[in-house]
């Protein structure tokens, strides 16, 4: 592998975008290992966890790294967060990550459909296998959630739509 | 006969985890003259000293043996314990069973228990035949010299001086101020170095107890605590001191180029110049290997005679003075002259150098854009070569990318292994006091770790952090030179596991703290011993950091070893403190532990007499006019190899002798 020219990265560019996603700890980040030595990430054997993320963050990766799936599997324990020396929030930075995969659609196309679904009905995941049942107890057939009021759907549109997720393009 | 007490330590485990102390105790019990045996954890504490009083005091024993640890930290101790009941301090033997036996010996517990036996069985044979001994005292002369003036020395020689004592203040450049003076900055405060050191200097320049001796050097040292004879050799200045007014005219006219040192060779001076603008005494002096003798006029010559005028043709120094104070026809001591000094007690406050960048052909050295550290804090001084404006060398231009390399020649076998102790810190501090004034600067750090264990330190270096300088983990293996003289730093993150590159304007070495060259010399002239890095060895590195193995010279700052300032402040503090024991009490205490000559059994062969390392023989005429040595007691440090080399063992050394010596060897063998 060729070396990496430090002063040709765009590590103010990334760092900036890391900061707007929230991580606003990447510069703090002393790459002590506190947060990996916690991380069920890391325990899991993904190789792109933690404080290793924050370094190529740090010295301005991002197109390297944006189709790694490690932080997909962060369980939001927020241990790192709790052990950090430097009150560094590495659980922020990893989210600000996801954000900067998301946005790019740098996501696991397995999770276009309940996208979508969350969109269309208000439930990510919704099984119909339920309504014979309800209707047996005397329930009606449909949860009184927003898969029954269209008014709730489209609250849920008009929100999901002006988050940064309508900018993407998928609903 | 003798009625000896033997006292067993355990020294908690050290001793008692290894020695079976109880059975060492018993074997005691059973040697001749033994009349009591005991033991404790901690033969030294309050409590066990209190045994030993007690046995004395109830008349029990007149010798004692204490088999612990080493008489070089603990003999004092015992010695007095027998003097407050009223006994002889020199009755006292030391039987050392901890260094010599239980630490050399953790593994095999029988064996070290049988050595013990032995090595107390030793002590005691020699613990029989001990004789009361007197400590003997010498006046002191009330004065002191301090070599080397740099923010040690000066600290050393200013509070001695408060205490009323003369002090000699010795430096061999024009002004003192050290390498202090040169600095920029100071961590972690960020106070200017000149502005906290000048004061201080002109504080020791104008002390009616400090006699400044600058731009002299050491010649020789004889003699001993209370009484050293030093003759420094203040050095020609070619100038008159007496008349210079240290304007700098000569400095100005000299058309002589030679690096200038104080700013680390980034610039040139001439041969006649004044060492820094803050200097003191600010006074020139010619450097007499550059001058290039204008006129082909050798110094100590008559100038020519103009044809024109008539008047004769000076030197342009000579004719810029305005004091009169540079007169090249005097013929003058190239060598200087030599000034004899009597003093009681000598601080060492040398100082250091660092490495020259020359040293690492891995780090283009060649490039003007590479730079040691000291060079860059010349650079960004305002008394620098630019004034203070960050302009590399190369060819003027402001740096854009700066690449700092921790551990330039320390931590390395293949030069030094210690850690210098300031590089984190100072590179650090260059790189916060340019991003501060350049925010624009990007500033690339590599350390191998960032070494940060002082007050106020760490939060300094995430100062460094949160102002956005990129501190990489990882030593640097090599430059190459780009176009444009440019510098391609190549390196390694470990944090990101990938080789790395930066294409940098400047690269800053932090090159290793070392002693001068001349330092060994030097060395020997006091009899001073260095360390295994190279640097002045102290006595003790816990109990005696200050202390040298020759009584009554003391060390301060860099030359015992890398430190910052406070540290170099505070023990140059500390060596002034023990300085001034000896010549407050007035008087020093000679061991008696030395040697004599039995005038009558003495042949006058004269074999001991080159063998004393301390010139302590010399060789008298008795009444009879026959040959005779005899031994100075003050400068006898009690050796021994006069006692051994004597063909007609006329040479007793008290506390060793002979029948001790030898019972020691038969109780050994028996």
């Amino acid at each position: 592998m060729a070396a990496i020219n430090l002063t040709k990265m765009d590590k103010k560019e990334v760092i900036q975008k890391v900061i707007e996603n929230g991580g606003t700890g990447i510069t703090k980040c002393i790459q002590c290992n506190a947060c990996a030595s916690v991380c069920p990430v890391a325990k899991a054997g993904f190789p792109l966890y933690g404080r290793l993320l924050f370094r190529k963050l740090q010295t301005g990766h991002f197109e390297e790294i944006i189709e790694d799936s490690s932080s997909w599997a962060c369980q939001a324990c927020n241990r790192c967060t709790e052990i950090c020396p430097r009150d560094a929030k590495p659980f922020e930075m990893v989210f600000a990550f996801r954000r900067m995969q998301a946005n790019e659609l740098a996501i696991s196309t397995s999770a276009f459909t309940p996208l979508m679904n969350l969109h269309a009905t208000g439930h990510a995941v919704y099984s119909e296998a339920s309504k014979d049942l309800r209707v047996s107890v005397g329930l009606s057939p449909e949860p009184v959630t927003s898969i029954s009021s269209e008014e709730a759907q489209q609250e849920m549109r008009t929100l999901l739509d002006n988050s940064p997720m309508g900018e993407l393009g998928i609903f | 006969m003798a009625k000896v007490g033997v006292y067993v330590c355990h020294c908690g485990s050290n001793i008692g985890g290894v020695v079976d102390v109880e059975d060492v105790c018993k074997h005691a019990e059973t040697l001749s003259d033994v009349v009591v045996s005991r033991q404790n954890l901690f033969m030294c504490s309050d409590p066990g000293q209190e045994i030993i009083r007690q046995d004395i005091n109830n008349g029990l024993v007149d010798k004692v043996v204490v088999a612990a640890c080493t008489p070089r930290t603990h003999e004092p101790i015992f010695r007095k314990v027998l003097e407050g009941e009223g006994l002889n301090k020199y009755l006292f033997e030391m039987a050392n069973i901890r260094d010599q036996d239980s630490w050399v010996h953790a593994n095999d517990k029988a064996g070290a228990t049988a050595k013990a036996k032995q090595i107390v069985a030793s002590a005691v044979a020699k613990a029989r035949n001990l004789q009361p001994l007197e400590d003997k005292y010498v006046d002191v002369t009330k004065a002191a010299l301090v070599i080397g003036g740099g923010v040690a020395g000066i600290f050393a020689a200013l509070d001695l001086a408060n205490m009323g004592n003369k002090v000699y203040l010795v430096e061999k450049e024009p002004s003192i101020g050290g390498v202090m003076a040169q600095l920029d900055k100071t961590f972690p405060t960020n106070d200017c170095s000149a502005c906290i050191l000048t004061p201080v200097m002109v504080d020791a320049g104008t002390h009616p107890n400090i006699e400044l001796l600058t731009y002299s050097e050491i010649d020789s040292v004889e003699g001993y605590i209370g009484n050293f004879d030093v003759k420094i050799r203040r050095k020609q200045a070619y100038v008159d001191w007496e008349k210079c007014t240290g304007c700098g005219a000569c400095a100005d006219a000299c058309p002589a180029k030679t690096p200038d040192a104080f700013n680390a060779g980034l610039n040139n001076r001439g041969a006649a110049y004044i060492h820094f603008p803050q200097a003191v005494p600010k006074k020139a002096v010619i450097d007499m290997t550059h001058c290039i003798n204008c006129g082909g006029r050798k110094i100590g010559s008559e100038p020519k005679i103009s044809k024109k005028t008539g008047n004769p043709i000076l030197a342009p120094c000579e004719k810029a003075c305005p004091a009169g104070a540079i007169n090249r026809s005097v013929a003058v001591d190239e060598g200087g002259r030599i000034m004899d000094v009597k003093v009681g007690a000598i601080v060492v406050a040398t100082g250091y150098k660092v490495m020259e960048k020359e040293n690492f052909k891995n780090l283009a050295p060649d490039s003007p854009n590479v730079l040691t550290a000291l060079q860059l804090e010349r650079l960004i001084s305002a008394t620098g070569p630019t004034g203070g404006q960050f302009l590399r060398p190369g060819d003027g231009k402001k740096p854009h990318t700066i690449s700092f390399l921790s551990c330039v020649g320390s931590r390395d076998e293949r030069h030094h292994t210690h850690c210098s102790r300031v590089c984190c810190m100072y590179m650090i501090k260059q790189a916060k006091l340019l991003k501060e004034k350049y925010p624009d600067l990007e500033i690339y750090m590599h350390f191998m770790d960032v070494r940060t264990p002082g007050k106020d330190f760490d939060e300094y270096y995430t100062g460094a952090i949160d102002m956005g300088i990129n501190i990489i983990r990882g030593r640097v293996g090599g430059i190459d030179t780009l176009p444009e003289g440019n510098l391609r730093v190549m390196g390694y993150d470990s944090d990101l596991a990938a080789n790395i590159e930066i294409d940098a304007d400047l690269v800053v070495l932090a090159t290793a703290i070392e002693l001068q060259d001349d330092i060994k010399p030097f060395a020997q002239k006091l009899s001073l011993t260095l360390d295994g890095s190279g640097f002045f060895k102290e006595l003790h590195p816990k109990l005696k950091p200050v202390d040298t193995p020759v009584e009554g010279i003391f060390l301060a700052g860099c030359c015992q070893g890398p430190k910052d300032i406070p540290d170099t402040v505070a023990q140059a503090k500390g060596a002034a403190a023990s300085a001034a024991v000896p010549l407050s009490q007035g008087r020093v205490r000679i061991n008696p532990t030395i040697s004599e000559v039995n005038q009558e059994k003495c042949s006058g062969c004269g074999i001991c007499e080159p063998l004393c390392p301390y010139a302590a023989i010399s060789m008298i005429e008795n009444v009879a006019g026959h040959p005779r040595a005899r031994i100075e007691m003050t400068q006898c440090k009690g050796c021994g190899v006069c006692t051994t080399a004597c063909p007609s063992t006329a040479i007793q050394l008290y506390g060793y002798t002979e029948d001790q010596i030898m019972a020691q060897i038969c109780a050994l063998t028996a």
